[in-house]
Protein backbone atom coordinates (compact mmCIF):
# COMPACT_ATOMS: atom_id res chain seq x y z
CA UNK A 1 0.00 0.00 0.00
CA UNK A 2 2.66 2.62 1.32
CA UNK A 3 4.40 2.01 -2.27
CA UNK A 4 1.62 2.26 -4.73
CA UNK A 5 2.47 4.60 -7.38
CA UNK A 6 -0.26 6.78 -6.35
CA UNK A 7 1.59 7.41 -2.92
CA UNK A 8 5.43 7.24 -4.32
CA UNK A 9 4.33 10.42 -6.80
CA UNK A 10 2.51 12.05 -3.72
CA UNK A 11 5.39 12.19 -2.18
CA UNK A 12 7.62 12.73 -5.23
CA UNK A 13 5.41 15.73 -6.17
CA UNK A 14 5.29 16.61 -2.00
CA UNK A 15 9.10 17.16 -1.81
CA UNK A 16 9.14 19.16 -5.03
CA UNK A 17 6.84 21.39 -3.60
CA UNK A 18 8.36 21.58 -0.58
CA UNK A 19 12.14 22.63 -2.29
CA UNK A 20 10.39 25.18 -4.52
CA UNK A 21 8.66 26.85 -0.90
CA UNK A 22 11.87 27.34 0.65
CA UNK A 23 14.12 28.18 -1.98
CA UNK A 24 11.52 30.75 -2.79
CA UNK A 25 10.45 32.09 0.51
CA UNK A 26 13.01 30.23 3.11
CA UNK A 27 15.67 33.21 3.48
CA UNK A 28 13.19 35.86 3.75
CA UNK A 29 11.18 33.79 6.27
CA UNK A 30 14.31 32.99 8.20
CA UNK A 31 15.22 36.35 8.46
CA UNK A 32 12.19 37.90 9.70
CA UNK A 33 11.89 34.67 12.15
CA UNK A 34 15.35 33.68 13.21
CA UNK A 35 18.33 35.57 14.97
CA UNK A 36 20.98 36.91 12.39
CA UNK A 37 23.68 34.13 13.01
CA UNK A 38 20.99 31.68 12.59
CA UNK A 39 20.36 32.76 8.86
CA UNK A 40 20.85 29.95 6.49
CA UNK A 41 23.11 32.02 3.96
CA UNK A 42 22.92 28.89 1.50
CA UNK A 43 19.38 30.17 0.31
CA UNK A 44 20.48 34.09 -0.19
CA UNK A 45 19.13 34.93 -3.16
CA UNK A 46 22.14 36.29 -4.34
CA UNK A 47 24.20 33.11 -4.15
CA UNK A 48 21.16 30.61 -5.36
CA UNK A 49 18.91 32.96 -6.83
CA UNK A 50 15.21 31.91 -6.67
CA UNK A 51 12.42 30.44 -8.92
CA UNK A 52 10.20 33.37 -9.58
CA UNK A 53 13.83 34.68 -10.35
CA UNK A 54 14.82 32.35 -12.14
CA UNK A 55 11.51 32.25 -14.37
CA UNK A 56 12.17 35.87 -15.31
CA UNK A 57 15.76 34.83 -16.72
CA UNK A 58 14.50 32.05 -18.77
CA UNK A 59 11.78 34.48 -20.07
CA UNK A 60 14.41 37.07 -20.79
CA UNK A 61 17.15 34.64 -21.71
CA UNK A 62 14.84 32.99 -24.15
CA UNK A 63 13.59 36.12 -25.64
CA UNK A 64 9.77 35.48 -24.27
CA UNK A 65 9.57 38.87 -22.79
CA UNK A 66 11.33 40.74 -25.14
CA UNK A 67 9.86 44.31 -26.09
CA UNK A 68 11.06 43.92 -29.84
CA UNK A 69 9.53 40.59 -30.18
CA UNK A 70 10.81 37.09 -30.30
CA UNK A 71 12.48 37.16 -33.65
CA UNK A 72 14.01 40.43 -33.32
CA UNK A 73 15.31 39.00 -29.81
CA UNK A 74 16.90 36.14 -31.49
CA UNK A 75 18.37 37.63 -33.99
CA UNK A 76 20.10 40.29 -31.77
CA UNK A 77 21.66 38.14 -29.27
CA UNK A 78 24.33 35.66 -30.53
CA UNK A 79 24.55 33.75 -27.71
CA UNK A 80 21.01 33.33 -26.88
CA UNK A 81 18.75 30.64 -24.62
CA UNK A 82 17.91 28.69 -28.14
CA UNK A 83 21.54 29.13 -29.78
CA UNK A 84 23.52 28.18 -27.18
CA UNK A 85 21.37 25.07 -26.01
CA UNK A 86 21.36 24.20 -29.99
CA UNK A 87 25.62 24.23 -29.87
CA UNK A 88 25.87 22.62 -26.82
CA UNK A 89 23.07 20.02 -27.94
CA UNK A 90 25.02 19.60 -31.69
CA UNK A 91 28.82 19.54 -29.93
CA UNK A 92 28.01 17.18 -27.50
CA UNK A 93 25.86 15.18 -30.16
CA UNK A 94 29.19 15.21 -32.43
CA UNK A 95 31.85 14.75 -29.88
CA UNK A 96 29.46 11.59 -28.10
CA UNK A 97 29.23 10.07 -31.77
CA UNK A 98 33.19 10.25 -33.05
CA UNK A 99 33.92 9.34 -29.56
CA UNK A 100 31.96 6.22 -29.03
CA UNK A 101 32.32 5.64 -32.56
CA UNK A 102 35.99 5.70 -33.06
CA UNK A 103 36.05 3.73 -29.33
CA UNK A 104 33.65 0.89 -30.93
CA UNK A 105 36.27 0.08 -34.27
CA UNK A 106 39.30 0.45 -31.78
CA UNK A 107 37.77 -1.84 -29.04
CA UNK A 108 36.90 -4.72 -32.00
CA UNK A 109 39.87 -3.94 -33.15
CA UNK A 110 42.23 -5.05 -30.72
CA UNK A 111 40.17 -7.04 -28.77
CA UNK A 112 40.24 -9.35 -31.37
CA UNK A 113 43.34 -8.57 -32.08
CA UNK A 114 45.82 -10.47 -29.22
CA UNK A 115 49.18 -8.96 -31.09
CA UNK A 116 48.09 -4.96 -31.04
CA UNK A 117 46.18 -5.73 -28.02
CA UNK A 118 49.94 -6.11 -26.43
CA UNK A 119 51.84 -3.81 -28.36
CA UNK A 120 49.13 -0.98 -27.67
CA UNK A 121 48.15 -2.04 -24.24
CA UNK A 122 50.67 0.10 -21.98
CA UNK A 123 50.45 3.38 -24.08
CA UNK A 124 46.22 3.37 -23.48
CA UNK A 125 46.42 3.03 -20.04
CA UNK A 126 48.95 5.45 -19.70
CA UNK A 127 46.93 7.67 -22.18
CA UNK A 128 44.02 6.48 -20.08
CA UNK A 129 45.50 7.94 -16.36
CA UNK A 130 45.86 11.19 -17.98
CA UNK A 131 42.71 13.36 -16.76
CA UNK A 132 41.06 14.45 -19.67
CA UNK A 133 40.18 17.75 -17.98
CA UNK A 134 43.98 18.87 -17.96
CA UNK A 135 43.96 18.63 -21.75
CA UNK A 136 41.14 20.80 -22.76
CA UNK A 137 43.30 24.27 -22.11
CA UNK A 138 46.03 21.98 -25.23
CA UNK A 139 42.79 21.19 -26.92
CA UNK A 140 41.56 24.57 -26.95
CA UNK A 141 45.01 25.61 -28.09
CA UNK A 142 45.24 23.48 -31.34
CA UNK A 143 41.84 23.92 -32.36
CA UNK A 144 40.58 27.43 -31.46
CA UNK A 145 37.78 28.65 -29.66
CA UNK A 146 34.96 27.68 -32.27
CA UNK A 147 32.90 24.04 -32.51
CA UNK A 148 36.09 22.08 -33.09
CA UNK A 149 37.67 22.25 -29.68
CA UNK A 150 34.27 21.22 -27.70
CA UNK A 151 33.96 18.27 -30.18
CA UNK A 152 37.67 17.06 -29.81
CA UNK A 153 36.49 17.43 -25.74
CA UNK A 154 33.83 15.33 -25.53
CA UNK A 155 35.75 12.85 -28.07
CA UNK A 156 38.42 12.92 -25.84
CA UNK A 157 35.98 11.87 -22.76
CA UNK A 158 34.09 9.84 -24.45
CA UNK A 159 36.37 7.28 -26.43
CA UNK A 160 38.08 5.51 -23.88
CA UNK A 161 35.18 4.91 -21.78
CA UNK A 162 33.84 3.35 -25.27
CA UNK A 163 36.72 1.55 -26.11
CA UNK A 164 37.60 -0.09 -22.63
CA UNK A 165 34.31 -1.35 -22.19
CA UNK A 166 34.08 -3.11 -26.26
CA UNK A 167 37.36 -4.59 -25.84
CA UNK A 168 36.32 -6.35 -23.18
CA UNK A 169 32.73 -7.12 -24.30
CA UNK A 170 35.01 -8.34 -27.39
CA UNK A 171 37.10 -10.42 -25.52
CA UNK A 172 34.05 -12.50 -23.67
CA UNK A 173 32.76 -13.23 -26.84
CA UNK A 174 31.78 -17.21 -26.20
CA UNK A 175 33.96 -19.10 -28.39
CA UNK A 176 31.67 -22.19 -28.62
CA UNK A 177 29.16 -19.30 -30.56
CA UNK A 178 31.81 -18.25 -32.85
CA UNK A 179 32.76 -21.89 -33.68
CA UNK A 180 28.95 -22.46 -34.24
CA UNK A 181 28.62 -19.67 -36.60
CA UNK A 182 31.87 -21.10 -38.42
CA UNK A 183 30.58 -24.39 -38.76
CA UNK A 184 27.07 -22.75 -40.10
CA UNK A 185 29.35 -21.39 -43.15
CA UNK A 186 30.47 -17.74 -41.42
CA UNK A 187 33.48 -16.17 -43.22
CA UNK A 188 35.81 -14.23 -40.47
CA UNK A 189 33.84 -11.02 -41.21
CA UNK A 190 30.41 -12.66 -41.11
CA UNK A 191 31.45 -13.87 -37.65
CA UNK A 192 32.22 -10.21 -36.55
CA UNK A 193 29.52 -9.01 -37.68
CA UNK A 194 26.87 -11.47 -36.97
CA UNK A 195 28.63 -12.88 -33.42
CA UNK A 196 31.14 -10.58 -32.77
CA UNK A 197 29.37 -7.33 -32.68
CA UNK A 198 26.11 -8.20 -31.37
CA UNK A 199 27.60 -10.42 -28.18
CA UNK A 200 29.86 -7.12 -27.29
CA UNK A 201 26.89 -4.82 -27.69
CA UNK A 202 25.73 -5.11 -24.31
CA UNK A 203 28.88 -4.00 -23.12
CA UNK A 204 29.01 -0.99 -25.34
CA UNK A 205 25.84 -0.38 -24.78
CA UNK A 206 27.34 -0.23 -20.72
CA UNK A 207 29.06 2.72 -21.56
CA UNK A 208 26.99 4.75 -23.72
CA UNK A 209 24.50 5.71 -20.91
CA UNK A 210 28.06 7.77 -19.40
CA UNK A 211 29.74 8.22 -22.38
CA UNK A 212 26.73 10.73 -23.27
CA UNK A 213 26.82 12.54 -19.69
CA UNK A 214 30.64 12.40 -20.23
CA UNK A 215 30.26 14.28 -23.57
CA UNK A 216 28.25 16.86 -22.15
CA UNK A 217 30.42 17.39 -19.59
CA UNK A 218 33.46 17.89 -21.96
CA UNK A 219 31.73 20.55 -23.83
CA UNK A 220 30.74 22.06 -21.31
CA UNK A 221 34.48 22.31 -19.49
CA UNK A 222 35.94 23.46 -22.61
CA UNK A 223 33.15 26.13 -23.44
CA UNK A 224 33.80 26.91 -19.58
CA UNK A 225 37.85 27.65 -20.64
CA UNK A 226 37.50 29.38 -24.09
CA UNK A 227 34.36 29.25 -26.34
CA UNK A 228 32.07 32.07 -28.22
CA UNK A 229 28.94 30.60 -27.56
CA UNK A 230 27.57 27.51 -25.78
CA UNK A 231 25.38 26.91 -22.58
CA UNK A 232 28.78 27.11 -20.91
CA UNK A 233 29.74 30.70 -22.30
CA UNK A 234 26.57 31.29 -20.76
CA UNK A 235 27.35 30.51 -17.40
CA UNK A 236 30.57 31.91 -17.46
CA UNK A 237 29.30 35.45 -18.74
CA UNK A 238 26.33 35.48 -16.10
CA UNK A 239 29.35 34.53 -13.39
CA UNK A 240 31.05 37.68 -14.12
CA UNK A 241 27.89 39.65 -13.86
CA UNK A 242 27.48 37.65 -10.62
CA UNK A 243 24.51 36.72 -12.33
CA UNK A 244 22.90 33.70 -10.17
CA UNK A 245 19.57 33.42 -11.67
CA UNK A 246 20.94 33.15 -15.28
CA UNK A 247 23.40 30.72 -14.02
CA UNK A 248 20.40 28.30 -12.56
CA UNK A 249 18.81 28.77 -15.76
CA UNK A 250 21.79 27.36 -17.90
CA UNK A 251 21.82 24.72 -15.42
CA UNK A 252 18.47 23.69 -15.71
CA UNK A 253 18.24 23.41 -19.30
CA UNK A 254 21.65 21.49 -18.84
CA UNK A 255 19.58 19.23 -17.26
CA UNK A 256 16.97 18.98 -18.94
CA UNK A 257 19.72 18.15 -22.03
CA UNK A 258 21.02 15.69 -19.98
CA UNK A 259 17.66 13.84 -19.34
CA UNK A 260 16.84 13.63 -23.02
CA UNK A 261 20.09 12.48 -24.05
CA UNK A 262 19.73 9.71 -21.45
CA UNK A 263 16.42 8.70 -22.62
CA UNK A 264 17.45 8.61 -26.55
CA UNK A 265 20.07 6.32 -25.68
CA UNK A 266 17.76 3.99 -23.25
CA UNK A 267 15.28 3.53 -25.55
CA UNK A 268 17.77 2.94 -28.55
CA UNK A 269 19.54 0.84 -26.13
CA UNK A 270 16.20 -1.24 -24.73
CA UNK A 271 15.37 -1.78 -28.18
CA UNK A 272 18.69 -3.40 -29.13
CA UNK A 273 18.89 -5.52 -26.44
CA UNK A 274 15.28 -6.71 -26.59
CA UNK A 275 16.71 -10.12 -26.03
CA UNK A 276 18.71 -9.42 -22.69
CA UNK A 277 16.25 -10.40 -19.48
CA UNK A 278 16.02 -6.95 -17.79
CA UNK A 279 14.76 -5.39 -21.25
CA UNK A 280 11.88 -7.70 -21.67
CA UNK A 281 8.51 -5.78 -21.99
CA UNK A 282 6.75 -5.96 -18.33
CA UNK A 283 3.58 -7.88 -18.53
CA UNK B 1 26.87 -56.50 -54.26
CA UNK B 2 29.69 -53.36 -55.34
CA UNK B 3 27.42 -50.07 -55.37
CA UNK B 4 28.37 -48.18 -58.57
CA UNK B 5 30.33 -44.65 -58.83
CA UNK B 6 27.49 -42.52 -57.86
CA UNK B 7 25.06 -44.92 -56.73
CA UNK B 8 26.37 -43.98 -53.32
CA UNK B 9 24.85 -40.80 -53.50
CA UNK B 10 21.33 -41.64 -53.00
CA UNK B 11 20.42 -42.16 -49.51
CA UNK B 12 20.44 -46.10 -49.01
CA UNK B 13 16.27 -46.17 -47.51
CA UNK B 14 17.00 -49.77 -46.32
CA UNK B 15 19.53 -50.30 -43.68
CA UNK B 16 21.11 -53.65 -45.17
CA UNK B 17 22.36 -52.34 -47.95
CA UNK B 18 24.60 -49.63 -45.82
CA UNK B 19 26.94 -52.46 -45.89
CA UNK B 20 27.42 -52.19 -49.61
CA UNK B 21 27.27 -48.18 -48.86
CA UNK B 22 30.61 -45.98 -49.21
CA UNK B 23 33.01 -44.73 -46.80
CA UNK B 24 31.79 -41.21 -45.14
CA UNK B 25 34.58 -41.03 -42.56
CA UNK B 26 37.71 -42.66 -42.26
CA UNK B 27 39.58 -42.42 -39.04
CA UNK B 28 43.51 -43.40 -39.38
CA UNK B 29 45.54 -44.07 -36.53
CA UNK B 30 44.38 -40.69 -34.62
CA UNK B 31 46.09 -39.64 -32.46
CA UNK B 32 45.88 -36.47 -30.31
CA UNK B 33 48.67 -35.52 -27.35
CA UNK B 34 48.12 -32.38 -25.47
CA UNK B 35 50.51 -29.94 -23.13
CA UNK B 36 49.36 -29.70 -19.68
CA UNK B 37 51.69 -27.53 -17.41
CA UNK B 38 54.98 -28.97 -19.52
CA UNK B 39 53.57 -32.43 -19.08
CA UNK B 40 52.61 -34.45 -22.06
CA UNK B 41 49.87 -36.76 -21.86
CA UNK B 42 47.89 -38.60 -24.18
CA UNK B 43 43.82 -38.01 -24.96
CA UNK B 44 43.64 -40.29 -27.89
CA UNK B 45 45.62 -42.79 -29.03
CA UNK B 46 45.78 -44.85 -32.72
CA UNK B 47 42.09 -44.85 -33.33
CA UNK B 48 41.03 -45.84 -36.15
CA UNK B 49 36.95 -46.60 -37.43
CA UNK B 50 34.93 -45.86 -40.19
CA UNK B 51 31.56 -44.42 -40.99
CA UNK B 52 30.11 -45.73 -43.65
CA UNK B 53 26.66 -43.98 -45.48
CA UNK B 54 23.66 -43.50 -44.05
CA UNK B 55 25.05 -45.16 -40.61
CA UNK B 56 24.56 -43.77 -37.23
CA UNK B 57 27.13 -44.65 -35.28
CA UNK B 58 27.65 -43.76 -31.49
CA UNK B 59 31.04 -43.15 -30.02
CA UNK B 60 30.62 -44.20 -26.49
CA UNK B 61 33.29 -44.28 -23.97
CA UNK B 62 33.81 -43.19 -20.39
CA UNK B 63 34.41 -39.82 -19.22
CA UNK B 64 37.78 -38.00 -20.21
CA UNK B 65 38.09 -40.74 -23.02
CA UNK B 66 38.72 -38.15 -25.52
CA UNK B 67 35.22 -38.94 -27.73
CA UNK B 68 34.65 -35.68 -28.04
CA UNK B 69 38.26 -34.52 -28.61
CA UNK B 70 38.04 -37.25 -31.64
CA UNK B 71 34.56 -35.60 -32.85
CA UNK B 72 36.43 -32.06 -32.88
CA UNK B 73 39.20 -33.48 -34.88
CA UNK B 74 36.66 -35.23 -37.67
CA UNK B 75 34.98 -31.71 -37.76
CA UNK B 76 38.18 -29.71 -38.03
CA UNK B 77 38.02 -27.42 -34.84
CA UNK B 78 40.85 -29.07 -33.47
CA UNK B 79 44.29 -30.10 -34.82
CA UNK B 80 45.40 -33.75 -34.60
CA UNK B 81 48.73 -34.48 -33.21
CA UNK B 82 48.75 -38.27 -35.77
CA UNK B 83 47.04 -40.23 -37.91
CA UNK B 84 44.29 -39.30 -40.91
CA UNK B 85 41.16 -38.03 -41.40
CA UNK B 86 39.01 -38.77 -44.70
CA UNK B 87 35.60 -37.22 -45.05
CA UNK B 88 34.41 -38.66 -48.75
CA UNK B 89 38.20 -39.32 -49.26
CA UNK B 90 39.37 -35.85 -48.54
CA UNK B 91 41.81 -34.82 -45.70
CA UNK B 92 39.85 -32.84 -43.37
CA UNK B 93 41.74 -29.87 -42.54
CA UNK B 94 41.72 -28.19 -39.33
CA UNK B 95 39.80 -24.43 -39.62
CA UNK B 96 38.72 -25.27 -42.81
CA UNK B 97 34.62 -26.03 -43.25
CA UNK B 98 33.16 -28.87 -45.18
CA UNK B 99 29.60 -27.43 -46.01
CA UNK B 100 28.34 -31.11 -46.07
CA UNK B 101 29.24 -31.58 -42.65
CA UNK B 102 26.65 -30.24 -39.42
CA UNK B 103 27.62 -30.12 -35.91
CA UNK B 104 25.23 -30.22 -32.54
CA UNK B 105 27.08 -29.36 -29.98
CA UNK B 106 26.73 -30.21 -26.08
CA UNK B 107 26.92 -26.59 -24.43
CA UNK B 108 23.98 -24.30 -26.06
CA UNK B 109 25.39 -22.02 -28.23
CA UNK B 110 22.55 -20.63 -30.35
CA UNK B 111 22.52 -17.04 -30.58
CA UNK B 112 20.92 -15.38 -27.65
CA UNK B 113 20.05 -11.70 -29.90
CA UNK B 114 18.24 -13.44 -32.83
CA UNK B 115 14.79 -15.17 -32.52
CA UNK B 116 14.32 -18.98 -33.18
CA UNK B 117 13.61 -18.27 -36.39
CA UNK B 118 16.73 -15.77 -36.83
CA UNK B 119 18.60 -18.45 -35.30
CA UNK B 120 17.10 -21.62 -37.37
CA UNK B 121 17.75 -19.04 -40.45
CA UNK B 122 21.50 -18.09 -39.51
CA UNK B 123 23.23 -20.48 -42.33
CA UNK B 124 20.83 -19.66 -44.95
CA UNK B 125 21.03 -16.08 -44.63
CA UNK B 126 24.62 -15.56 -44.48
CA UNK B 127 24.68 -18.03 -47.50
CA UNK B 128 22.54 -15.30 -49.08
CA UNK B 129 19.50 -17.06 -49.56
CA UNK B 130 16.49 -14.59 -50.38
CA UNK B 131 14.20 -14.06 -47.27
CA UNK B 132 11.34 -15.19 -49.18
CA UNK B 133 12.78 -18.52 -49.52
CA UNK B 134 14.24 -18.66 -46.27
CA UNK B 135 11.17 -17.97 -44.73
CA UNK B 136 9.39 -20.56 -45.86
CA UNK B 137 12.18 -23.22 -45.58
CA UNK B 138 12.47 -21.95 -41.40
CA UNK B 139 8.73 -22.22 -41.05
CA UNK B 140 8.86 -25.98 -41.77
CA UNK B 141 11.72 -26.77 -39.75
CA UNK B 142 10.46 -24.91 -37.07
CA UNK B 143 6.93 -27.02 -37.70
CA UNK B 144 8.93 -29.99 -37.89
CA UNK B 145 10.63 -29.31 -34.30
CA UNK B 146 7.52 -29.24 -32.66
CA UNK B 147 8.21 -24.91 -31.98
CA UNK B 148 5.08 -23.83 -33.59
CA UNK B 149 3.92 -20.42 -31.99
CA UNK B 150 7.67 -19.79 -30.81
CA UNK B 151 9.05 -18.32 -33.65
CA UNK B 152 9.44 -15.26 -32.85
CA UNK B 153 11.03 -16.00 -29.45
CA UNK B 154 14.48 -14.86 -27.66
CA UNK B 155 16.33 -18.17 -26.61
CA UNK B 156 16.03 -16.95 -22.80
CA UNK B 157 12.23 -18.00 -23.12
CA UNK B 158 12.78 -21.53 -23.66
CA UNK B 159 13.46 -24.62 -21.91
CA UNK B 160 16.48 -26.51 -22.23
CA UNK B 161 14.66 -28.89 -24.50
CA UNK B 162 13.44 -26.70 -26.91
CA UNK B 163 16.56 -24.47 -27.29
CA UNK B 164 18.53 -27.85 -28.14
CA UNK B 165 15.49 -28.51 -30.65
CA UNK B 166 16.43 -25.03 -32.08
CA UNK B 167 20.24 -25.64 -32.00
CA UNK B 168 18.86 -29.19 -33.96
CA UNK B 169 17.53 -27.21 -36.81
CA UNK B 170 19.81 -24.51 -37.39
CA UNK B 171 22.02 -27.36 -38.19
CA UNK B 172 19.85 -29.73 -39.93
CA UNK B 173 18.38 -26.95 -42.25
CA UNK B 174 21.70 -26.72 -44.09
CA UNK B 175 20.91 -30.35 -44.82
CA UNK B 176 24.38 -31.63 -44.12
CA UNK B 177 24.85 -35.11 -45.49
CA UNK B 178 27.20 -35.75 -42.39
CA UNK B 179 26.11 -34.89 -38.92
CA UNK B 180 28.36 -34.70 -36.08
CA UNK B 181 26.84 -34.29 -32.88
CA UNK B 182 28.64 -34.03 -29.38
CA UNK B 183 26.20 -35.32 -26.52
CA UNK B 184 23.74 -32.79 -27.48
CA UNK B 185 21.34 -33.79 -25.09
CA UNK B 186 23.81 -34.59 -22.11
CA UNK B 187 22.71 -31.51 -20.31
CA UNK B 188 18.59 -32.21 -20.70
CA UNK B 189 16.60 -33.87 -17.79
CA UNK B 190 15.59 -38.02 -18.61
CA UNK B 191 12.48 -37.05 -19.73
CA UNK B 192 12.83 -34.14 -22.17
CA UNK B 193 15.91 -36.48 -23.36
CA UNK B 194 13.54 -38.99 -24.46
CA UNK B 195 11.56 -36.83 -26.24
CA UNK B 196 14.48 -35.26 -28.24
CA UNK B 197 15.65 -38.66 -28.98
CA UNK B 198 11.83 -39.20 -30.66
CA UNK B 199 12.18 -36.42 -32.78
CA UNK B 200 15.83 -37.19 -33.80
CA UNK B 201 14.82 -40.92 -34.34
CA UNK B 202 12.20 -39.74 -36.40
CA UNK B 203 14.07 -37.17 -38.60
CA UNK B 204 16.95 -39.74 -38.99
CA UNK B 205 14.38 -42.98 -40.05
CA UNK B 206 13.25 -40.44 -43.12
CA UNK B 207 16.57 -38.82 -43.59
CA UNK B 208 19.35 -40.97 -43.28
CA UNK B 209 21.96 -38.74 -42.76
CA UNK B 210 25.81 -40.26 -41.65
CA UNK B 211 25.73 -39.33 -38.25
CA UNK B 212 28.39 -40.02 -35.68
CA UNK B 213 26.91 -39.34 -31.74
CA UNK B 214 29.23 -39.02 -29.03
CA UNK B 215 27.91 -40.21 -25.75
CA UNK B 216 28.83 -41.51 -22.45
CA UNK B 217 25.01 -42.42 -22.00
CA UNK B 218 24.56 -46.72 -23.18
CA UNK B 219 21.08 -46.31 -23.33
CA UNK B 220 21.12 -43.21 -25.65
CA UNK B 221 23.56 -44.73 -27.53
CA UNK B 222 21.69 -48.39 -27.79
CA UNK B 223 18.14 -46.09 -28.77
CA UNK B 224 19.57 -44.54 -31.75
CA UNK B 225 22.43 -45.60 -33.25
CA UNK B 226 23.08 -48.79 -35.81
CA UNK B 227 26.02 -49.59 -34.49
CA UNK B 228 28.70 -48.30 -31.35
CA UNK B 229 31.92 -47.89 -31.29
CA UNK B 230 33.28 -48.48 -27.58
CA UNK B 231 36.56 -46.75 -26.48
CA UNK B 232 38.73 -47.22 -23.82
CA UNK B 233 39.44 -45.02 -20.75
CA UNK B 234 42.01 -42.36 -21.37
CA UNK B 235 43.97 -42.88 -23.64
CA UNK B 236 41.08 -43.14 -25.97
CA UNK B 237 41.40 -46.28 -27.63
CA UNK B 238 39.27 -48.65 -29.77
CA UNK B 239 38.05 -51.36 -27.44
CA UNK B 240 35.06 -52.87 -29.35
CA UNK B 241 32.95 -52.24 -32.04
CA UNK B 242 29.13 -53.67 -32.19
CA UNK B 243 25.80 -53.34 -34.49
CA UNK B 244 22.23 -52.50 -32.99
CA UNK B 245 20.10 -54.75 -34.43
CA UNK B 246 17.03 -53.51 -33.26
CA UNK B 247 14.75 -52.70 -35.77
CA UNK B 248 13.61 -49.51 -37.25
CA UNK B 249 11.23 -47.65 -36.69
CA UNK B 250 12.32 -47.53 -32.68
CA UNK B 251 10.34 -45.90 -30.07
CA UNK B 252 12.48 -44.48 -27.61
CA UNK B 253 10.58 -46.27 -24.26
CA UNK B 254 9.35 -49.49 -26.25
CA UNK B 255 12.88 -50.17 -27.49
CA UNK B 256 14.57 -50.65 -24.06
CA UNK B 257 11.72 -53.80 -23.93
CA UNK B 258 13.46 -55.46 -26.70
CA UNK B 259 15.57 -58.83 -25.73
CA UNK B 260 18.55 -57.40 -28.29
CA UNK B 261 18.33 -53.86 -25.89
CA UNK B 262 18.58 -55.88 -22.89
CA UNK B 263 21.62 -58.72 -23.87
CA UNK B 264 23.26 -55.19 -25.95
CA UNK B 265 23.12 -53.28 -22.56
CA UNK B 266 24.19 -55.75 -19.93
CA UNK B 267 27.33 -56.66 -22.31
CA UNK B 268 28.26 -52.98 -22.75
CA UNK B 269 27.83 -52.02 -19.48
CA UNK B 270 30.09 -55.32 -18.35
CA UNK B 271 32.58 -53.68 -20.73
CA UNK B 272 32.24 -50.32 -19.81
CA UNK B 273 32.54 -50.80 -16.37
CA UNK B 274 36.18 -52.19 -16.91
CA UNK B 275 36.85 -49.07 -18.16
CA UNK B 276 35.59 -47.30 -15.06
CA UNK B 277 37.40 -49.39 -12.51
CA UNK B 278 40.65 -48.76 -14.54
CA UNK B 279 40.38 -44.95 -14.50
CA UNK B 280 39.98 -45.01 -10.76
CA UNK B 281 43.04 -47.53 -10.62
CA UNK B 282 44.72 -44.78 -12.18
Amino acid sequence: MSNSRTVILFWQLAILAAVLVIWQWGFEWSKALLPRAYVPKILDPYFVAKPSLIWQSFLRLGCFSDAGGFAACIRGNDNNLWLATLVTLKNTWWGFLFGSASGIAAGLVLGRSDFLARVFGPYIVALNSIPRIALVPLVILIFGLGDLSKIATAWLVVFFVVFFNTFEGTRAVDRDQIAAARLLGASAFTVLRTVVIPSALAWVFASLLPAVSFALIGVIVGEFIGAERGLGKLIIEAEARANASEMMVAIFVMMFVGILLAIAVRSLQSYLLRWQPQFEPSA
Amino acid sequence: MIAAPGQGLALARDEDQTAAARVRIAVQGLAKRFNASGREFVAVDDVSFEVKQGEFVALLGPSGCGKSTILNMVAGLLPRSGGRILIDQDTVETGKVNPRVGYVFQRDTLFPWRTVEQNIGYGLEIAGLRKTERASRVASAVEKAGLSGFGQSFPRMLSGGMRQRVALMRTLILEPEILLMDEPFGALDTHTKLEMHKTLLEIWERERQTVLFVTHDLGEALTLASRIILLSARPGRLKEDFDVAIPRPRDPVAVRESAEFGRLYSHIWHSLGEEFRRTRAD
